[in-house]
């Protein structure tokens, strides 16, 4: 079994890391009857680990015994029947999914689910919860008529269902659901909050931890425990015993983006094809182009390239360009969220911004483009 | 409204009266096409009174002798409306009847128009002359001459010369038309504008520089007619059919030189008629002003004085027609009353009649029997009028229903006419059908209870074959209210044969409007152009029709479109316009190639050619070199040796070769790219959100979809292939296998790893594993499927169960460790609730016994406990199971194969599943 699920800790007392989060957690659930929550933070910061063994610590092991099912529903919306295709993870007291995952319809899961549980109220014994635990994914991926129908179901049911809420970004839950929820927001962990997590794996695998070995994983994990305990194993099946200076290797695609970001910071010597200076632009725009492609066909987000495309980028630009590059950078994510249509504006802004920039940023731009482009047609798809 | 047709038959008694009269400040409105005809020409014969310059007056006569000849033989097949009269009267009393003056008298009016031309009509007169001395004549001054104008024109020519002469000639079949002998060698003269004006030619043979194409194209420029009989113009004396005929009638012969010539000396003559051609110029256009307020005034005079008798509607329909000079001249110039309308005028009588007699035939009482005795037109209770857009249907039902006092209710594509709904108590707000239910059936009563108040109404169906996929039911719905209907129903539509309009047609008057003649939509346009003040010949204004392929609307709107730029529109500029915006209709291949190699396309500019080449990228550059060799380049024009020709052929294949390899390449736009790739990508989504699934069911983690790519991926991919290349065979593979079994990842499963983590340029993730290893571990795998707990059950199917759950029932993967239940599958459901039950009893007493209520719970089992010989060596932590392994009954021990036969296919079989 992979370390970082082995040494998941499976209740709150076990937390290593956000322990004073964990023990107000288990207060409130104890003592009290749980709000609804809303968790935020980071990826690889442990709002799962902490919603899972918060569920333990409200509804004990049971709730360890998840089943994955593969969940229909059938939507009556007026006129027609909307079928519906989810992957839920449920135990009996908890059901888990992402809504998001069906895309714009997501707004029937939500109620419908909610309604569902609500309908199958378990039985109010005596000292026994009388509440079923819904945990919802990527709230921030939810549509916004998702959002609005779930704030409503969210006061009708509370009664007989809780929610919890995940998401990175709170900025993206409406206001309506924040003050709903209370919201427990998990700080990604610290380098030596993971430097001290590693070491314990260390100890427990039985590991030589070569000195400032788990500091240097640490710091290339850029704060994310999971990360951090994922690089860790896979430098152990590379090689061992560490060496202390042994190299931490990036995920493949990281790897594959930052040669990316190599092809597009060649071109600026132009020494290589004096002659055909234009037509070699070309080509290593379709090189470009095919690359990206490439990434997208093996299942990486668009945004996550283009996260790490300019993060790549930045390392190696001049100052000056930094501020440009950044500026385009989101000003592509942006539309590539709003999706769809933006492709006529995109191209128009190529046309316009060619030539005015500096050629290295014009194909930053270029590349953007193109990740703007197959978001697009994702969403057409 | 009656009384509207009493005036209407009042006006026209009145305008018999007055017969020839007609004179401007005749009252009638409804003085049908006499009245604007009758006033232009009066107001013509006014300028032509200011202006009494020997010039203007043949110019104009040659205007009308024309028409008035149309007149002539429309009148002899068409049922002349009353109302005709007076113009032909009018045009007869004003002009020298057009039969006499056929070839005796054009050349003193050539003489008189012509000015200085004394030798060209001796000139045009000598037919025999031979063309060798011209050409010698002429040949001398030419020298490079011989590129200019004709030079270029000529250069596609040939094709022109076969490919369309061929339908002109009647007789000329293709090889028979030889190209012009001098092709290209003459200049072609610049002649003073209009100064063939009111010639007819009749081209018969080759002629001698010229193609036929270039040779109508540069009478026309001039003023000149094709199909005429004052000249016949030909080189040589072929002794054909037309040139017998024309010797019969006397016409006068002429040759290409002396037609050059009379181009020519209209040219030098210019000098002296310079003044009066500008002050004719000037003098028209200052003319045409005036009396178009003086036509206004009276228009409004009009109303006026039939305001007391007119309804309200039409006068204000009239006065913004008046007012509004921005008014689009389609809606400015639509016809008024139904004499207006351009060409068939036969159809609108009829219409005219059925309409007028519909309620005698189908209201009057007792009257039904005798309507259906009649034979006539009016025994259709519905009238479907058919024809090209814009040839004036909506005009003429309006018009007709407007004349005859019917309030017109118009129902168009953009109204939806979907199928009236049963249920009437919806009312008539929310459909449309239905409120045209109502009026049909309702119209009834108010008909029979007063009519004299209440306002006759017509509907029209506009665009009814338009009605389709949004208005269900609408044909058959339109026959039902046809059926009940106690109002007149016209329809309208563009093509009678459509198979939509099948049903309708049977149960209509069938009224099909033809196009009107170019001439027809002339002296329209000719009357519009007079209006606004805009100068334009009769020539250019056929020549217009024409294009426009008898829309008339078109027409209006081109001609209106021209009018803001220029005051003054020649035969040259409507050619050029639409020479230009022919090109967004849908060109066939062959037209594209016939226009690129026409006489004209050399002076196609470059963008037109692409255009017309890449109407069919694939089939024009075939058919181009099919055929680029007949052609006779313009370039050669005096190559006796044919080497000059040659090179050109030469280059022009190179540069065809040039054109195939470009096209090879594809530069122009590439099918997306991406949409194979798309495919691609959601089949890895797919793949991978199995993986997920499986992962997921293994319960080790629970992270997301996304995180399962972006972070573990790597990882894995470590895991499962590290071992197989550094470890020895046995060892790596058990490690693998187990690794596989901890994450319940399957072989297909581990396939997706491996493709996802596969980039382009990067070596493939299973390099350097031998083989022989990557056989073991499949062979270990599908070994241990049949003794492995099944964590991911792909669609358990229950027996017992009639019909299996569409369920994905993930197992659960807790080893069991006591022997209950071998036949869980069937107990599934109950057990389900049970063990529901006892959780929740066990939530209540903490977690503390957890071990024994894991083994109760397993008992029970929710989960599909496949495991049954031997969990033994793969999973040796789970070494607890391996005591089931004595309790396998058959049944358990069957599905557990079957179960395993289906973990290799799982992952396709899902695949397939999954496929939304």
């Amino acid at each position: 079994m992979l370390w970082v699920d082995k040494y998941r800790p499976k209740t709150l007392d076990q937390v290593m890391v956000h322990q004073e989060t964990a023990q107000n957690l288990k207060k409130l659930v104890t003592e009290q009857d749980c709000p609804h929550l809303l968790f935020y933070g980071p990826s690889g910061s442990g709002k799962k680990t902490l919603i899972m063994a918060l569920l333990r610590q409200i509804f004990g092991p049971s709730a360890e015994k998840v089943k994955v099912e593969n969940r229909n529903w059938k939507i009556d919306a007026g006129s027609r029947t909307i079928d519906l295709e989810l992957t839920t993870l449920s135990s009996t007291n908890h059901v888990e999914l992402s809504p998001s995952d069906v895309g714009f319809q997501d707004r029937y899961i939500v109620q419908e689910i909610i309604k569902e549980m609500a309908k199958n109220r378990p039985i109010d014994t005596k000292g026994k919860k009388g509440f079923k635990v819904l945990v919802l994914n990527e709230v921030d991926k939810l549509s916004r008529e998702a959002q609005h129908s779930l704030r409503r179901t969210m006061e009708k049911y509370s009664a007989s269902c809780r929610l919890i809420l995940c998401c990175n970004s709170s900025s993206k839950v409406t206001e309506a659901i924040r003050s709903r929820c209370l919201n427990i927001r998990i700080n990604a962990p610290s380098e030596e909050q993971i430097i001290k997590v590693l070491e314990f794996i260390g100890k427990k695998e039985n590991l030589h931890l070569p000195s400032g070995f788990a500091a240097r994983v640490a710091e290339k994990s850029n704060r994310s425990l999971r990360r951090a305990i994922l690089s860790f194993e896979t430098c152990r099946v590379q090689q061992y015993p560490f060496k202390s200076n042994q190299a931490i290797l990036p995920m493949d695609w990281e790897e594959y983006i930052s040669e990316i970001a190599i092809d597009i910071m060649k071109e600026q010597s132009p020494k290589r094809f004096p002659l055909q200076h234009l037509p070699y632009l070309i080509v290593l725009l379709f090189q470009i182009r095919g690359k990206v492609y490439e990434l997208l066909i093996n299942c990486i987000p668009p945004e996550m390239i283009l996260k790490r495309l300019l993060h790549e980028l930045l390392k190696k630009l001049d100052a000056e360009l930094k501020h440009e590059v950044c500026h385009w950078a989101a000003y592509y994510e942006h539309r590539m969220r709003l999706g769809q249509k933006a492709i006529f504006h995109i191209e128009g802004t190529e046309k316009s911004y060619f030539g005015i920039e500096s050629a290295h940023t014009t194909y930053e731009i270029n590349l953007t483009l193109e990740v703007g482009e197959m978001s697009e047609l994702e969403d057409k798809f | 409204m009656s009384d509207i047709r009493k005036w209407f038959m009042k006006a026209h008694d009145k305008s018999k009266d007055n017969g020839g009269v007609s004179k401007a400040a005749n009252p009638a409105p409804t003085d049908t096409d006499s009245a604007p005809g009758g006033q232009e020409s009066s107001a013509r014969r006014k300028t032509s009174k200011y202006f009494p310059a020997e010039k203007q007056k043949p110019k104009d006569e040659q205007r009308e002798e024309l028409p008035a000849k149309r007149k002539v033989q429309n009148g002899s097949d068409e049922k002349p409306p009353p109302s005709k009269k007076p113009s032909k009267i009018d045009t007869d009393d004003d002009f020298v009847l057009p039969k006499s003056k056929n070839s005796v008298d054009v050349t003193p009016s050539k003489k008189l128009k012509s000015g200085s031309g004394r030798g060209v009509a001796q000139k045009a007169v000598d037919t025999v002359d031979s063309d060798e001395d011209d050409a010698k004549d002429l040949e001398s001054p030419v020298k490079s001459g011989g590129r200019g104008r004709g030079g270029r024109g000529a250069s596609g020519a040939p094709a022109a010369g076969r490919g369309r002469g061929g339908g002109r000639g009647g007789f000329m079949n293709f090889g028979e038309r030889k190209d012009p002998p001098h092709k290209g060698e003459k200049e072609v003269p610049e002649g003073a504008p209009d100064c063939l004006a009111g010639l007819t030619f009749v081209i018969s043979g080759t002629l001698d520089s010229l193609e036929r194409e270039e040779a109508e194209d540069l009478i026309k420029r001039y003023g000149g007619r094709i199909t005429g009989s004052n000249y016949l113009l030909c080189d040589e004396d072929i002794g054909g059919r037309k040139s017998a005929k024309a010797k019969e009638l006397g016409t006068a012969f002429l040759t290409e030189d002396g037609l050059f010539d009379m181009i020519r000396s209209s040219n030098r003559g210019k000098g002296q008629s310079k003044e009066k051609s500008k002050e004719s110029a000037v003098s028209v256009p200052a003319s045409l002003p005036k009396k178009s307020p003086q036509k206004t005034e009276l228009k409004t005079a009009k109303v006026s004085e039939k305001g007391s008798t007119t309804t309200v509607s039409s006068t204000k329909q009239r006065g913004q027609a008046i007012q509004h000079s921005s008014l689009t001249w389609t809606e400015k110039y639509r016809p008024k009353i139904p004499n207006e309308i351009t060409g068939n005028q036969s159809l609108v009588n009829q219409l005219h009649n059925w309409l007028a007699h519909w309620n005698d035939q189908f209201l009057g009482t007792g009257n039904k029997g005798k309507g259906k005795k009649q034979n006539d037109p009016g025994a259709k209770k519905a009238v479907l009028l058919s024809g090209t857009p814009g040839i004036g249907k909506t005009t003429s039902a309006k018009l007709v229903s407007q004349m005859l006092g019917f309030q017109t209710i118009e129902v168009n594509a953009s109204d939806s006419r979907g199928k009236a709904d049963a249920n009437i108590s919806k009312g008539i707000g929310g459909s449309n059908a239905n409120s045209i239910k109502e009026l049909v059936s309702n119209e009834a009563l108010s008909v029979n209870m007063d009519r004299s108040k209440h306002p006759k109404t017509v509907l029209i169906m506009d665009e009814v074959d338009g009605m389709s996929a949004g208005d269900r039911g609408g044909i058959a719905d339109l026959i039902a209210s046809i059926k009940i209907s106690k109002i007149p129903i016209i329809c309208i539509c563009n093509d009678r044969y459509s198979q939509k309009l099948k049903s309708l047609v049977n149960y209509c008057l069938l009224l099909s409007f033809r196009k009107p003649t170019k001439q027809q939509m002339a002296k329209r346009l000719m009357q519009v152009a007079n209006a606004e003040g805009l100068q334009v010949n009769e020539i250019a204004l056929e020549e217009l029709a024409e294009r426009v392929n008898g829309d008339m609307r078109m027409a209006l709107n081109q001609l209106q479109y021209m009018s803001l730029s220029m005051s003054v529109i020649q035969y040259d500029d409507i050619r050029r316009r639409l020479l230009s915006s022919s090109k967004d209709e849908d060109i066939s291949p062959f037209t594209a190639v016939d226009k690129l190699f026409g006489f004209n396309g050399g002076k196609l500019r470059m963008d037109e050619r692409i255009d017309l080449s890449m109407s069919d990228p694939d089939l024009v550059p075939l058919i181009i070199q099919e055929n680029y060799i007949n052609y006779r380049p313009s370039s050669s024009a005096k190559d006796d040796s044919g080497v000059k020709r040659m090179n050109l052929i030469a280059r022009a294949a190179e540069s065809i070769g040039d054109g195939d390899i470009i096209n090879g390449e594809r530069n122009f736009n590439r099918f997306g790219g991406w949409l194979g790739k798309n495919s691609t990508m959601s089949k890895n989504y797919r793949l991978l959100e199995d993986m997920h699934v499986h992962i997921l069911s293994s319960r080790e983690s629970s992270s997301g979809r996304e995180t399962l790519r972006l972070e573990y991926l790597t990882v894995l991919l470590k895991q499962l292939t590290g071992p197989l290349r550094e470890m020895s065979k046995d060892e790596a593979v058990k490690q693998v296998v187990e690794f596989m079994n901890t994450y319940s990842i399957s072989q297909e499963d581990f396939d997706t790893i491996v493709e996802l983590s596969k980039f382009q340029g990067h070596p493939n993730p299973l390099e350097g594993i031998p083989p022989a290893v990557k056989a073991a571990l499949t062979k270990a795998y599908n070994e241990g499927s049949k003794r492995r707990m099944v964590r991911a059950a792909d669609l358990v199917t229950l027996p017992g169960m009639k019909k299996a759950p569409k369920k994905r029932i993930a197992a659960m993967l807790e080893p069991s460790d006591d022997v209950f239940g071998e036949e869980n599958d069937d107990a599934l459901p109950e057990n389900e609730e049970n063990s529901s039950d006892t959780e929740d009893l066990e939530g209540t007493t903490n977690g503390e016994k957890l071990q024994a209520e894991l083994q109760s719970l397993n008992s029970k089992g929710i989960e599909v406990q496949m495991d049954l010989k031997g969990t033994g060596n793969s999973s040796g932590k789970k070494a607890p199971a391996g005591r089931g392994r004595g309790r396998g009954g058959k049944v358990a021990s069957g599905s557990a194969e079957k179960k395993g036969g289906r973990g290799s296919g799982s992952g396709a079989g899902l695949g397939a599943k999954r496929k939304r």
